[in-house]
């Protein structure tokens, strides 16, 4: 049974380390970050959540989106080269200005979907090792529990 | 101008990528009643690779051409240089046909459970990274479609889980990565020394570069490459891993994977070490030499089938290095007859040796066994299949008129010329051992008492839409087998032409064109 204050740490953590995650995979363009990192970061999230409320809850709950996620994600990344080809060659950038009134511009490109999907297949990679190899371990930990 | 853009050479990589991705979605529910459309779907992708393939030799060769596509609109050496020329196209041709006539083989011949464990994604991942290896215009990036292509070839190895194929798979992964590990080497040494990977800027600055740069990064080179080529002293890891996955995946490897290597060996040899083509001949010659003898005795003293055929794999390896060692020889034959010779035989190769396996592999799942000493007499019972191996079998032992007398005859032209003696004398053991060999092989299968020791889960030539998917790609590479023998001069030819622009470098650099404004060597700041 998971520790108590690894499930009260696990409250506090996953959601910073969510938005984190998020703000890391926008900034990547300019500055470090990007999807790899991003990526890295949600799977960290999911290998918290793995310690304190055991591998089989977190199978249940994103486990069955792990391969779909890897594909989408291969798809997005391939897909936003395709859509260099506007610019005369695969993976050329396009770029979209948009004005957000009051709050200023928006500049939204094609690298920044290939983040994206850069993203979605690490993070569904990592997690997958993540589960596997938790199973293995609980599963070892269950084995010599009774003696 | 026809309509060919540069822009058509990232298809062969994003094509079977995207395609792979698609499988993922499909059949996550009700595997089975979605299986027809990931074959399909993979069909589709591989039969358009090789279209886009054929373009790109149509182009390159027929008109003497090179494309480059800078991609991102990144100039060289800044970006990613994705190039093609009459080499390019050889390679991306031959593994299109190889990986089409593989796919509907592992169809017929797979379980289901190991189609159910992702066997299409991962071959299409796997045409992606041998693809994106024969196109790549710097190091960094043929290193990341060899790590992309042994990733996909190891999982490939083990889907299944049988205890062999794990075993046989940890050597596999790790004698790879510590060849891997080799070249990442060398690209690390090209980096801090000439302080660029892209290789057209690369052969621009090892002509000014120290003389010990370029012998280690030779030398690195030879090692790191010729262990994915399986040359003779760092073969280890072929003989162990081919023979236990299924037939479909070892004929997938025996006509893609070495190829590779070989492929890279001539492309930097040629590009960056010119000069040592001629000063390392001797080493080269011995190094050819040993592996066609080898290869050819250690399959004498194999017990299965596909363990004979691996080992043939490497005694080939020998024939097609033997091409490049003379490559740049030029006595009274047309300039680049060597590596045309070699060019040639390394296409009579993946025709012929992808065709053997799959027979070979079709035998072994009908008698439940490949252990030659217990199994036989098969002719009687599967006539055609008998009469497939059998000329695909002579066609490998080089006898006319199909391609593999042609692709000898060239090659041992060549080293004549060049006054190597002892290493035609080697080639013709070999050939000679394998014939004896071959026969031996076919002997056992198809000759005498009909012996049955085994069952396998699959029996391919039982139903009949699984006999046409084993017999039909099976008849076309014997089918090709003849045509490249019958038009062998033809053929010929486009392999010159292919050879000449390979051994052109002045044209690659001029092609790729890498951006003057980066300091030349002597210019870089220099560590005190």
């Amino acid at each position: 049974m998971p520790e108590l204050y690894l499930r009260m740490l696990d409250r506090v953590l996953t959601p910073v380390l969510l938005v984190l995650s998020i703000f890391l995979l926008l900034r990547g363009h300019n500055l470090p970050g990007g999807g790899f990192i991003a990526g890295l970061m949600t799977a960290a999230a999911f290998e918290l959540q793995i310690l304190s409320r055991g591998e089989a809850s977190v199978r249940r709950d994103v486990g069955r989106y792990l391969n779909r996620a890897l594909g989408l994600g291969l798809l997005i990344a391939v897909g936003s080269g395709v859509v260099g080809l506007s610019r005369g060659a695969f993976m050329a950038g396009v770029w979209v200005e948009l004005s957000l009134g009051p709050l200023g511009e928006l500049k939204l490109g094609t690298p920044v979907l290939f983040d994206i999907g850069v993203y979605l297949v690490v993070v569904s990679v990592a997690t997958s090792y993540l589960l596997t190899l938790n199973r293995l371990a609980e599963e070892a930990s269950r084995r010599n529990a009774p003696q | 101008m026809s309509g060919f853009s540069p822009n058509w050479l990232v298809v062969p990589v994003a094509l079977p990528l995207f395609t792979g991705a698609l499988l993922l979605f499909i059949g996550r529910w009700g595997f089975r009643r979605w299986l027809w459309l990931q074959r399909t779907l993979g069909t589709v992708a591989l039969t358009l690779n090789l279209a886009v393939a054929l373009a790109v030799a149509v182009e390159t060769i027929g008109q003497g051409r090179r494309y480059v596509l800078q991609v991102g609109l990144w100039d060289a050496p800044f970006g990613i240089s994705v190039v093609a020329d009459g080499l390019t196209a050889i390679m991306l041709v031959m593994g299109g046909v190889v990986a089409l006539a593989v796919f509907p083989y592992a169809m017929a011949t797979l379980d289901y459970h190991r189609e159910r464990m992702g066997f299409y994604p991962l071959y299409l991942v796997l045409v992606m990274g041998v693809n994106g290896a024969f196109l790549a215009g710097d190091l960094f990036n043929l290193y990341v479609f060899f790590e992309v292509l042994l990733m996909a070839s190891f999982v490939l190895l083990t889907v299944g889980g049988q205890p062999a194929q794990t075993n046989s798979g940890i050597h596999y992964v790790v004698l790879n990565l510590l060849a891997s590990i080799i070249f990442l080497a060398a690209a690390g040494v090209a980096y801090g020394t000439l302080g660029t990977l892209n290789m057209a800027q690369m052969a621009q600055r090892l002509d000014m570069a120290d003389p010990s740069v370029r012998t280690l990064l030779a030398g690195l080179l030879l090692v790191g490459f010729g262990s994915k080529a399986a040359l003779v002293p760092f073969h280890f890891w072929l003989p162990t891993s081919y023979h236990t996955p299924p037939p479909a995946v070892t004929a997938l490897f025996g006509g893609l994977l070495t190829k590779v290597g070989i492929y890279t060996l001539f492309r930097s040899y040629t590009l960056l070490f010119p000069e040592l083509l001629v000063a390392w001949q001797p080493l080269l010659l011995t190094l050819a030499g040993v592996t066609m003898v080898a290869g050819a005795l250690g399959a004498l003293a194999q017990p299965t089938i596909r363990r004979v055929l691996s080992f043939h794999i490497i005694s080939h390896v020998g024939f097609m290095f033997v091409g490049l060692a003379v490559a740049v020889d030029i006595y009274r034959l047309a300039p680049g007859f060597g590596l045309a010779a070699a060019l040639l035989y390394l296409v009579h190769h993946m025709i012929v040796k992808t065709g053997l396996i799959m027979a070979g592999g079709a035998v072994e799942l009908e008698m439940g066994s490949g252990r030659l000493a217990s199994i036989g007499g098969l002719a009687a019972r599967r006539p055609l299949l008998a009469t497939l191996f059998f000329l695909s079998a002579i066609s490998l032992a080089g006898i006319p008129p199909f391609s593999g007398f042609i692709g000898k005859l060239s090659l041992l032209q060549a080293i004549l010329d060049a006054g190597h003696w002892w290493v035609v004398a080697a080639g013709l053991v070999a050939s000679l051992l394998t014939l004896i060999n071959i026969m031996r092989l076919w002997q056992q299968s198809f000759w005498g008492r009909y012996r049955r020791p085994g069952r396998s889960r699959v029996r391919p030539l039982e139903e009949p839409w699984r006999r046409t998917r084993v017999l039909a790609p099976l008849a076309g590479t014997v089918l090709l087998s003849l045509a490249l023998g019958l038009g062998g001069e033809r053929a010929f030819g486009w392999m010159q032409v292919a050879a000449q622009q390979t051994l052109d470098r002045e044209g690659y650099i001029r092609a790729v064109a890498p951006h003057p404004t980066i300091p030349p060597l002597d210019k870089l700041p220099q560590k005190e």
